[in-house]
């Protein structure tokens, strides 16, 4: 076969094969297809194959925004393909992108056009605006034989029939009316014929017309089955499916790359969703965006040079954009200002690849989210992605007033769920926090996000009403503990084979990288998790945010942008 | 309480287990170790069945044997909404009749090919009655494209599904175990995502559940 062939474009589908909800299956040129719509329209053409086990996404789950595979529930996001859940590690769904193949398609003039490698034009539609969509009818025979018998084909008094350049032919009555007939080459001895009736057409005139050609399409097909049967059967078309690479087999490693802004994305969107909150709306200039998980942020590199970090607010299924929400700092050292003052709508920004350090379990029976301020953006996301999928949760927003309630439309979906609970003072946040925490027990979980006070005080809470260290999930958006870098200690790279000097005043992060080591990290103060790094040897003085007691205990990792030695020497896993 | 001699594999005991689902009846199985044991061959289940086939019940002392006869008596004993055979409506009615007539055919074909690549029945033409299931499964798909044309989601015309989808709907959803793909029927595949959304609906080995509809789509009341 060809490859002219692939790029052209073939109607695979009507549009009224792809009801909400479905998963419809096509094949084209040999290789199949798992078509589906999500709720938003989008119509999705992708290999029929899951990543992970290679069954059939056909079979699959359409839930309006995500394709479930029936296997092991791996989800593959809408738009993207982006996978955005691996059960099978339910605390970490894939760190980076993983992605399902998909094909170029379009959808117009009531079908669903696509081609392994299409590009170009669509087959020029003239004198076909309005059109009533054939019953498709499939033909057990090869391409060629179907279009050569479709000049044949008689559907009114005196038809005349000629072949357009893009090999379909159409068919015009004496009386006016013309037909446009499509072959989709399936394989090398199926077909499916697809027509197009140059007018619109409703009820019973409608019922009558496509029951006129269907009956007419039946017959014709009866005849060229007929010759086919009569002639060899050719050997069904190979396709070769691209293999899954060799990582994909283990949980994927996070990526190695420093904090670098590979994306740019343009604000579509600049609007106050709270008293000092902005959200702003970005999209991609070119191509899809990254696949992210709930939880995960991005570093937005601002106009005046500063780096700062973002949690993304979307809920699943929405690839075309993220969200962020941005909090006026008083005492802002720029970064927050910036974006307040600085940026407008049509502005383009260099941003990072979302990355999760703040992974969502959902394997728990009931989740806790405890939201203070605008700490509430990277659990409104999480939360988004349970209610969506039906996964029990109850939501508590800690805000000053009223006023102050960020993004109320998305928690407006979320119905008793969310509770917002205004004004309250320290002690009665407290006492709110001790009702809300009272039960803790198995698969039960909590995610906290707020300012560091409060943060605290809730993971206190939380462990005096008898929740594992396990079960709490925090994320602080900055780290206010005082540090202290005036050591000076050794590290050896065990797997580098190398030995570094880390002098006072200078981190290790800083250390690894003057010495070419690629570390990536993303709020270099200890508080976002990127920066992370095994630990085999040596004792650790923790100065970060991001672990938890217990991991600290364990002293097995270390934040490298902020954590030293609290011995002459650490080896690091690296 | 209703005994059926039941096996997890059989499409027409699912047939049966599908509708006392759907109308809530209780019934205990009474498993008949079909493959590898071929006890429904037995002496003792043929007196039962001198057929020696499945499913069979036993309600109360009535022993009725045939998918489509067992469905014809338990939806008009228990189903008191008479909806899904309706016995007072002569013209819905015949059309019953006549598409479980069709079902008996897709198990002729369809099951058989299943029975041949999935249970080693190799004394079967598989090859010809895959060519029979695809006969019928052109004559079914054109049959529901004009009854979603006609705004009706189920094989018989009225608001509520009959015992005609649920004769048809185990051997259709499981062709492909009998190498008989649905591709080229976009109208059955999404009468089988409909199937699976009726309030009561079970699964069995090698059939999955549906997601749930859109809302503005979910047109069947419970």
């Amino acid at each position: 076969m060809t490859t002219d062939m692939h790029s052209h474009w073939y109607p695979i589908a009507s549009s009224s094969d792809l009801p909400k909800r479905h998963v419809y299956q096509a094949k084209l040129l040999g290789r199949e297809f798992a078509v589906w719509r999500a709720d938003d329209g989008y119509v999705n053409v992708w290999e029929n194959r899951c990543l992970h086990r290679g069954v059939r996404l056909s079979i699959g789950i359409n839930d309006g925004k995500e394709l479930k595979c029936q296997y092991h529930g791996w989800r593959y996001a809408n738009r993207t393909a982006g996978c955005t859940y691996i059960p099978a590690h339910p605390a970490d769904a894939p760190a980076r992108t993983i992605c399902n193949h998909r094909y170029p398609t379009q959808e117009v003039h009531g079908l669903v056009w696509a081609g392994e490698t299409a590009s170009g034009e669509l087959p020029d539609m003239e004198g076909f605006d309005e059109v009533t969509v054939l019953r498709p009818v499939p033909v057990n025979a090869p391409r060629e034989l179907v279009a050569q018998e479709l000049r044949h084909y008689v559907f009114a008094e005196g038809c005349t029939s000629r072949e357009e350049a893009d090999g379909s032919v159409i068919v015009t009555a004496a009386g006016g009316p013309s037909v446009r007939l499509f072959v989709q080459p399936c394989d090398s001895n199926h077909s499916v014929i697809r027509g197009l009736l140059d007018q619109a057409s409703e009820g019973a005139e409608r019922v009558a017309i496509l029951k006129h050609h269907n009956w007419l399409l039946e017959e014709l097909r009866s005849r060229i089955e007929a010759a086919a049967a009569s002639m060899e059967t050719p050997e069904p078309m190979v396709v070769t499916i691209a293999k899954v690479s060799e990582d994909l087999v283990d949980i994927p490693p996070a990526s190695e790359d420093g904090r670098q802004a590979e994306l740019r994305v343009q604000v579509t969107e600049k609007a106050m969703t709270a008293e000092g909150i902005v959200s702003l709306r970005l999209e991609a200039l070119k191509g899809p965006l990254p696949t992210f998980q709930p939880g995960a942020h991005i570093d937005v590199h601002l106009q005046n040079g500063l780096v700062r970090q973002y949690s993304l607010t979307n809920g699943p299924g929405e690839t075309d954009h993220y969200t962020i929400g941005v909090k006026r700092e008083p005492d802002s050292r720029g970064g927050s200002v910036a974006i307040h003052d600085g940026v407008a709508k049509g502005d383009v920004l260099a941003i990072s690849a979302p990355r999760n350090n703040f992974p969502l379990r959902r394997d728990a029976t009931h989740t806790v989210f405890v939201a203070g301020g605008i700490g509430v953006t990277p659990l409104l996301s999480m939360a988004r992605t349970l209610n969506s999928q039906g996964l029990g949760f109850e939501f508590h927003y800690f805000v000053q007033s009223g006023a102050h309630v960020a993004f109320n439309q998305a928690f407006g979906e979320m119905g008793d769920a969310v509770t917002i609970h205004e004004g309250l003072s320290p002690g009665e946040t407290g006492d709110t926090l001790r009702d809300v925490l009272k039960s803790p027990g198995r698969a039960r979980h909590v995610y906290i996000c707020g300012p560091g006070p409060m943060l605290e005080a809730t993971r206190q809470i939380a462990a005096d009403a008898g929740w594992a260290d396990e079960a709490i999930h925090f994320e602080y958006f900055k780290n206010t503990t005082e540090r202290d870098d005036s050591s000076s200690f050794e590290i050896d790279l065990a797997r580098s084979a190398m030995t570094l000097t880390v002098p006072s005043g200078k981190t290790i992060l800083d250390v690894l990288r003057e010495a070419g080591i690629n570390m990536s990290s993303s709020c270099e103060q200890g508080a976002c998790g990127t920066c992370r790094c095994g630990v085999i040897e040596g004792e650790i003085l923790h100065q970060d945010v991001y672990l938890s007691p217990k991991e600290k205990a364990e002293g097995k990792s270390i934040m490298t942008c902020v954590s030293r030695a609290a011995s002459d020497r650490l080896i690091l896993d690296i | 309480m209703i005994r059926l001699y039941d096996y997890e594999l059989s499409g027409n005991c699912y047939k049966l287990r599908l509708l006392m689902s759907f109308l809530g009846v209780e019934y205990e199985s009474e498993l008949v170790d079909f493959y590898p044991g071929n006890r429904h061959k037995s002496e003792a289940f043929r007196k039962i069945n001198p057929l020696g086939q499945l499913p069979v019940i036993d309600d109360d002392g009535l022993v009725l044997r045939d998918a489509q006869a067992i469905l014809v008596y338990l939806a008009s004993k228990y189903d008191g909404s008479g909806k899904w055979y309706p016995r007072d409506n002569p013209d819905l009615l015949g059309q019953v009749s006549q598409w479980l007539a069709f079902a008996d055919a897709i198990t002729a074909t369809a099951s058989a090919a299943r029975l041949h690549d999935a249970l080693f029945y190799t004394h079967i033409d598989v090859g010809a009655c895959r060519a029979g299931a695809h006969r019928l499964f052109r004559i079914l798909d054109e049959h529901l494209f004009f009854a979603e044309e006609a705004g009706q989601d189920w094989i018989c015309p009225g608001d509520h599904p009959t015992i005609a989808d649920i004769a048809c709907f185990p051997y259709i959803i499981l062709s492909e175990e009998g190498g008989i793909s649905r591709m080229d029927y976009p109208a059955i595949r999404r009468w089988c995502d409909r199937f699976k959304r009726i309030p009561g609906f079970t699964v069995m080995s090698g059939v999955f559940p549906a997601g749930p509809a859109a809302d503005e789509d979910s047109k069947l009341a419970s």
